[in-house]
């Protein structure tokens, strides 16, 4: 991993290599991330002020256009997360490892959106904070399961064992979640199908449901890409770090000479 | 030598040391027993445990006993430094794996046979469709102890492990937990054949799932 060239003794300049990897600049990546968020609070103000409100449930469906999108980009995210590091554990590759880690938590940033909209949502409708419903206790195991992955990467360090512990249970999550998922169905439940059962039908609402997903889509990606550029800016910082020690050595065993 | 063999021989070690210094075996056979006094009085009502809560209690009090013994099941190898050796044998890491899982297993399994009485009695329940019981039982351990044994395969050498084991373990063990108190509940309750069937099915596919992943995930992680 560590390549030290020879010249680099002398105090030469850092090779070149050591540069961030391009992922695009960091200034194009906030401009993306302000951008879709402003996409986000613009399509929450159609949905508040333009899209009409529901004819049984009220005001407190608008919820669900902001709801949704965060499941959505739950779901991507840590599919992604789960597939970045069953590849990795194959090979390992660095881009693989950083990308899986982002998504991981971006997925858990999502989570936390729609374990909040949830309940509030369920709290007008259901007239409960909290049922134990199957896409409920769904979420919530899978967000605990990612929770671990991160908090045992967190923890292991950046060590390659810490990696392939955390990376092997990312790979387990995946099939373990489907498991979750029949179990939970089986328990029992009531979660409104408001895709499958056609509970969008004015235009307004369907050009408002589309528009908030992909906005928020737009967000998660553009954190994603910005917490991936974090984490190799990381990676490059230990290996500057550790070249600039290396060289430390080698000149003081120099100058002892 | 073949890894059968390789396996049996790691177990046989394994059995000998529990069996001269029986530590962990009686902290966990104690521990289960606790557990079942301390649910008694959390669901005490009007001077008597209530018979419906059994089928939660037996597979909560597992699911805790399963994970006291677990982070010691590779320490004589990792105090010793041979975790690499034992699992650099000709036939990979799966019999040290296996080994690994087996004496958990013959652990849970024991304390089973000591927990099911007690919480019977505690409980004043009796025993309907014992052989449903025992069979998720049986699922459930497996299960149990191979997810265990590589959560402490994979945690053996991580900081604050102890904390970190539950919260590896505990969501992800979560459709064998349902599927162990549904079959429970409903073995006891006499419910039709059928409503059993589709979470004895569930649990074996959970079992398939991790005794086919888990050595595999194992051979990646340790070496």
């Amino acid at each position: 991993m560590l390549t030290v060239s020879p010249s680099s003794a002398t105090g030469a300049p850092l090779p070149s290599s050591a540069a961030p990897p391009a992922v695009g600049s960091v200034r194009n990546l906030n401009l993306a991330l302000g951008f879709s968020t402003a996409l986000v609070v613009g399509v929450l103000a159609w949905v508040m002020f333009v899209t009409p409100a529901d004819t049984n449930l009220g005001i407190v469906q608008k919820i669900f256009y902001f709801h949704v999108g965060t499941a959505f980009g739950m779901l991507l995210c840590l599919v992604g997360a789960s597939a970045c590091a069953a590849i990795d554990l194959m090979s390992p590759s660095e881009p693989i490892d950083a990308a899986g880690r982002a998504l991981t938590e971006v997925g858990l940033v999502c989570a936390l959106a729609v374990l909040t909209s949830g309940p509030l949502w369920a709290r007008k409708s259901w007239g409960t904070w909290w049922t134990w419903e199957p896409r409920l206790t769904l979420t919530l195991l899978v967000s605990l399961v990612a929770l671990a992955v991160m908090i045992l990467r967190d923890i292991a360090g950046d060590s390659a064992q810490g990696r392939k512990i955390a990376n092997s249970l990312a790979v387990l999550a995946a099939p373990m979640a489907y498991l979750i998922h029949i179990a939970v169905q089986k328990w029992g439940g009531t979660h409104p199908q408001v895709l499958q059962g056609g509970g969008i039908s004015s235009s307004d609402m369907r050009i408002a449901f589309w528009g908030s997903v992909a906005a928020v889509l737009a967000m998660c990606f553009s954190l994603a890409a910005l917490r991936y550029r974090t984490l190799r800016s990381e990676g490059q910082i230990q290996l500057l770090r550790l070249e600039l020690s290396a060289r430390e050595l080698r000149r003081n065993r120099k100058e002892a000479a | 030598m073949t890894a059968l063999r390789l396996t049996w021989l790691l177990l046989h070690k394994d059995l000998r040391i529990a069996a001269r210094s029986r530590e962990v075996l009686g902290f966990m056979l104690l521990f289960a027993l606790l557990c079942v006094v301390v649910f008694a009085f959390g669901f005490l009502r009007e001077g008597r445990a209530a018979e419906e809560q059994v089928p939660g209690v037996l597979w909560v009090t597992l699911l805790f006993t399963g994970t006291v013994g677990l982070l010691r099941l590779f320490a004589a190898e990792e105090e010793a430094g041979t975790l690499d050796l034992v699992s650099r044998t000709h036939a990979g890491t799966a019999p040290l794996f296996w080994s690994k899982a087996l004496l958990q297993l013959a652990f849970s399994g024991v304390v089973t046979c000591f927990l099911l009485p007690v919480v019977l009695v505690f409980f004043d329940a009796r025993l309907h469709g014992t052989g449903w019981i025992l069979l998720s039982l049986a699922l459930g351990l497996i299960g149990q102890a191979v997810l265990g044994t590589l959560a402490a395969a994979l945690l053996v050498q991580v900081r604050l492990r102890e904390a970190l084991l539950p919260l590896v373990l505990y969501p992800l063990l979560a459709p064998l937990l349902l599927g162990g108190v549904k079959v429970t509940a409903l073995a006891m309750g006499q419910s039709p054949q059928q409503a059993i069937d589709g979470w004895l099915e569930l649990m074996v596919a959970f079992d398939a799932v991790v005794v086919v992943l888990s050595p595999w995930l194992f051979g990646r992680a340790i070496v």
